[in-house]
């Protein structure tokens, strides 16, 4: 659940360390809560100070104290579900930053990384990530009892296995 | 789902159509199921395998000596995912067919938490690797609460009890 003013720590090797949310673009107004696989734009609060050598050269990728940059959540204190009911929630909130094309500024990730991010596109982070918790995958899930759809208090899950309907 | 496919007789003018399977209740308790009469402890005593049903009531009773307690380090075992997660239990929630628990560990210096659903078919084994109050002298006592949030904040309560067990 980032949204405005949200502090986030920065696990990948671009420079910066921690970075302020700004606004959650998938949603078209300003208020709204990112959750991990959304792209945000952010404030770098605080980034690795930047030696004089490594700023001439051309490597030079490095973010400073200031700069406004878009990341994708990877990891948030709030739980998240999976579509089989599981939750998973992390101690801290962490994103990697971006470039606008949705390409990552950094080369390396240091720390895990949720696996919900493969679900929404972040292929790419998730194969760089040391550890990611949990692949999942897809899970189909249909309720089928008689002919009239029950509303039971039970997650659908647990009836993808088992139909109560008479022969066919 | 697969199972109902496996066992399903082959429609002839398609290959991804089959026909359902007969049913296997009985004509007498079908018909007040599918009025809708019994149908929840019908679900919560026909949905869960009967050998899956056996370990989750010990694991989940109120009494039981070998049942799951609060404090104790765990290794869930999950199909469709292929990972295996460790850790301590924080909390379990007894809710009959929603009955969940919360694991805790440290991966890479972060920590995470999971909390699963016994009844759900993907949830395949719970296996207690230590029972709480394992370790000697103050830690060999069993946890005084039920639930062990308090461990979110204390590492050194964390390492105490869960002493270097992988995720």
């Amino acid at each position: 659940m980032i949204g405005l003013k949200s502090t986030l720590n920065v696990i990948d090797n671009s420079g910066a360390l921690l970075i302020e949310c700004v606004n959650v673009l998938k949603n078209k107004v300003n208020n709204g809560w990112g959750s991990v696989g959304d792209e945000i734009v952010c404030v770098v609060k605080r980034a690795r100070a930047v030696s004089a050598a490594q700023q001439a050269s051309a490597n030079a990728v490095k973010v400073r104290r200031g700069d406004v940059r878009r990341a994708v959540i990877v990891r948030t204190a709030k739980a998240v579900r999976r579509p089989d009911g599981r939750m998973i929630r992390f101690d801290d909130n962490a994103a990697v930053l971006l470039n606008n094309k949705r390409e990552m500024l950094g080369t390396r990730i240091g720390g895990v990384v949720s696996a919900d991010l493969r679900m929404k596109g972040w292929g790419k982070i998730v194969s760089l990530a040391p550890k990611v918790t949990f692949s999942v995958t897809s899970v189909r899930f249909y309720l089928l009892i008689g002919t009239q759809y029950r509303s039971c208090k039970i997650f659908p899950t647990f009836l993808c296995a088992h139909t109560l309907s008479g022969p066919p | 789902m697969s199972t109902a496919a496996a066992s399903a007789t082959p429609y002839p003018f398609s290959k991804i159509a089959f026909v359902r399977p007969a049913s296997t209740i009985d004509q007498p308790i079908l018909e007040s199921l599918q009025k809708g009469k019994g149908l929840m402890p019908y679900l919560q005593s026909a949905l869960v395998p009967s050998e899956k049903q056996q370990w989750i009531q010990t694991l989940f009773s109120k009494r039981h000596p070998d049942r799951l307690q609060p404090g104790s380090v765990v290794t869930v075992t999950t199909a469709h995912a292929p990972n295996t997660f460790s850790g301590v239990v924080l909390s379990i929630r007894r809710r009959g067919p929603d009955t969940s628990f919360v694991v805790r560990n440290v991966v890479q210096r972060t920590g995470v938490e999971m909390q699963f659903f016994v009844n759900s078919p993907h949830l395949t084994n719970i296996k207690v690797v230590k029972k709480p109050g394992d370790g000697g002298g103050r830690a060999g006592r069993r946890t005084r609460r039920a639930k062990l949030f308090y461990l979110r904040h204390s590492p050194e309560k964390m390492t105490a009890i869960a002493g270097g067990i992988k995720a």
